[in-house]
Formats: structure tokens, C-alpha cells, sequence
């Protein structure tokens, strides 16, 4: 990936890994606690909120810098590097990034509706994954079900990042948010 | 919240909605086919419980003959000195041994069965 002008700037590097261990941290967080609801793959996906952060402060290329680095230190931590679980966090990370970056496109959808966006594309690529790894449909069947949490807490994340985003003392947020 | 989110949100609902019968349709609801596995010494097989199919399974001791009908699995003979397995007749869940022979038949794969966990 070809770093941009506004990246190289050892302030947005230094944000950027500072969100990546944010980030990481917060995908722990989550992993250790109990999930909310005993459906396979739904979690409320705090780290993403590093992910919307950096994508709103640095730029899109950041907010993939973050996904994908997150995914890796999380993966590294918890010992699944490489195992299956491994292939639906970055599937799920990054294919919630991509979607992200579209709606960053569309002036009309603000952090919250990009969050949403990105919980659901977690989900759908989880399950996609989940159906491909097990050489059967039947992942699919939780997708409604999945999608239908995906909601609330996409809408929570993009809140708390609209939240963070309005008290941090940067300019570029305001201007992106 | 703006327009854009509500689309966005309207979107996310819809797919959900239209998902459903679409999967249901795809893999024939919830139905989680049952498996039976039987494990000897050196080798196992696997065959649907749906499926009708007679197995010779060489065990330690000799033959072990694993009968798999009707949703039901028997052992219906076994080079063994005491038939338990023969004695526990036809099975439609949990498991058949043929401690003598080192011949397990396990019927897996059911609603409760968990076989990995993602986090």
C-alpha cells in the first residue's frame, strides 16, 4: 500500500498505531467477556470503533492499516494466528473496512451510518467465510439474525465514535464528521 | 442522524428481512443431519444415519458388522466372547463399543452437538 502524503506525517503515524493498540486492545476486551447473546459471531465490536476513528483522522488507508493490524495483534495475543477464527476476523475486518470506505465517499452518510454499514459487512463476510470453511449453507441461516443485531450495535459504536470524534482536539475531525 | 444513515440503516433491515427466506430455502432449515461414526483401530468411517448401509469393520479380534438403517444403527454381529455391542440392539442416538474388538460407533452431528467455537 502506497502511504499518502497525509499519512507520512509522524502525527497521523503516531495516531494510527496508537489506534491499531486501541484497537487491540479493545478486541481482547471483547473476547474475554462473555458474549451477549449465545449466537455464534455476534459481538458488539468495539474495536471497530478504532477503525472509524482512524478512517475519520487519517484517511481511509489508515482505517485499513488499523483493521488488518488490530486483526494481526489480536490474533498474535490470543494464539490463533493462522487458524480459522483467524480467517473470519480479518475476512470480517476487512471486508467491513472496504464498505466503510465507500460510505466514506457518500457525503450524506456520517460515521454512524458507516459504522452500521461495517458491523453488518462483518457479519455477512463472517458467515460467508464460516459457510465456505465448512463446506455448507447452513452459517447462513444465522444471517438474519446476525444482521438484525448488527444494528444496534453498529449504531452504538458510530454514537461512541461520533462522541470521541467531537471531543478530540483536531481539526480534521470536525471537518470529516 | 443523518438522511444518508437512515438509508444506510433501512438497508441493513431489508437485507436481513429479504436473507431469511432465502436461507431457509438454500439449506432446508434448521434440519441438522445426524452422523455415525464408527472408529476402529487403524480406521474410521463416516455414513449418514439417513443412509442404509452395512459395514465390515475389522477390529481386533475379527469382524465387527455395524448395520445402519431406518435412522437407526445395530451391531448386528461382532468376533467378540460377550455381544454387548450385538446385546444393545438398534441405536438412534449416543454410541455403540466393541471394547474387545477397540470398535466405537458414535452417532454425532445433532441439534446440540458444537463442534468448534469462534470468539
Amino acid at each position: 500500500m502506497r502511504s499518502t502524503p497525509r499519512s507520512a506525517d509522524p502525527r497521523a503515524l503516531t495516531g494510527t498505531a496508537l489506534l491499531v493498540a486501541v484497537g487491540a486492545v479493545l478486541g481482547l476486551v471483547e473476547s474475554a467477556m462473555l458474549p451477549p447473546l449465545p449466537v455464534p459471531g455476534v459481538r458488539l465490536g468495539l474495536a471497530n470503533i478504532a477503525v472509524v476513528l482512524a478512517m475519520a483522522l487519517y484517511g481511509r488507508a489508515a482505517g485499513l492499516r488499523v483493521a488488518v493490524m488490530r486483526v494481526l495483534v489480536v490474533g498474535l495475543a490470543t494464539g490463533m494466528l493462522g487458524g480459522p477464527a483467524f480467517a473470519l476476523a480479518l475476512g470480517g475486518a476487512v471486508t467491513a473496512w472496504a464498505v466503510m470506505a465507500l460510505l466514506d465517499r457518500v457525503p450524506s452518510v456520517s460515521a454512524i451510518g458507516r459504522s452500521v454499514a461495517g458491523a453488518a459487512a462483518h457479519v455477512a463476510a463472517q458467515l460467508l467465510i464460516a459457510a465456505l470453511l465448512a463446506a455448507s449453507p447452513s452459517p447462513l441461516l444465522l444471517a438474519p439474525l446476525s444482521l438484525g443485531l448488527a444494528l444496534p450495535c453498529g449504531l452504538a459504536i458510530g454514537y461512541s465514535a461520533r462522541l470521541l470524534l467531537s471531543r478530540l482536539p483536531l481539526a480534521q475531525a470536525a471537518a470529516r464528521v | 442522524m443523518t438522511s444518508g444513515d437512515r438509508i444506510v440503516v433501512a438497508i441493513v433491515v431489508a437485507l436481513a428481512l429479504l436473507e431469511w427466506p432465502a436461507s431457509v430455502l438454500a439449506t432446508g432449515g434448521f434440519a441438522v443431519q445426524k452422523v455415525v461414526t464408527v472408529t476402529a483401530p487403524g480406521h474410521s468411517y463416516a455414513v449418514p444415519l439417513s443412509a442404509e448401509r452395512t459395514i465390515d469393520v475389522h477390529g481386533l479380534e475379527g469382524t465387527v458388522t455395524v448395520v445402519v438403517d431406518g435412522g437407526e444403527v445395530a451391531v448386528t454381529e461382532a468376533a467378540c466372547p460377550d455381544h454387548i455391542c450385538v446385546r444393545q440392539g438398534r441405536v438412534g442416538s449416543g454410541a455403540i463399543v466393541c471394547v474387545p474388538n477397540g470398535v466405537t460407533v458414535r452417532i454425532g452431528g445433532g441439534p446440540d452437538a458444537l463442534d468448534a467455537q469462534v470468539r
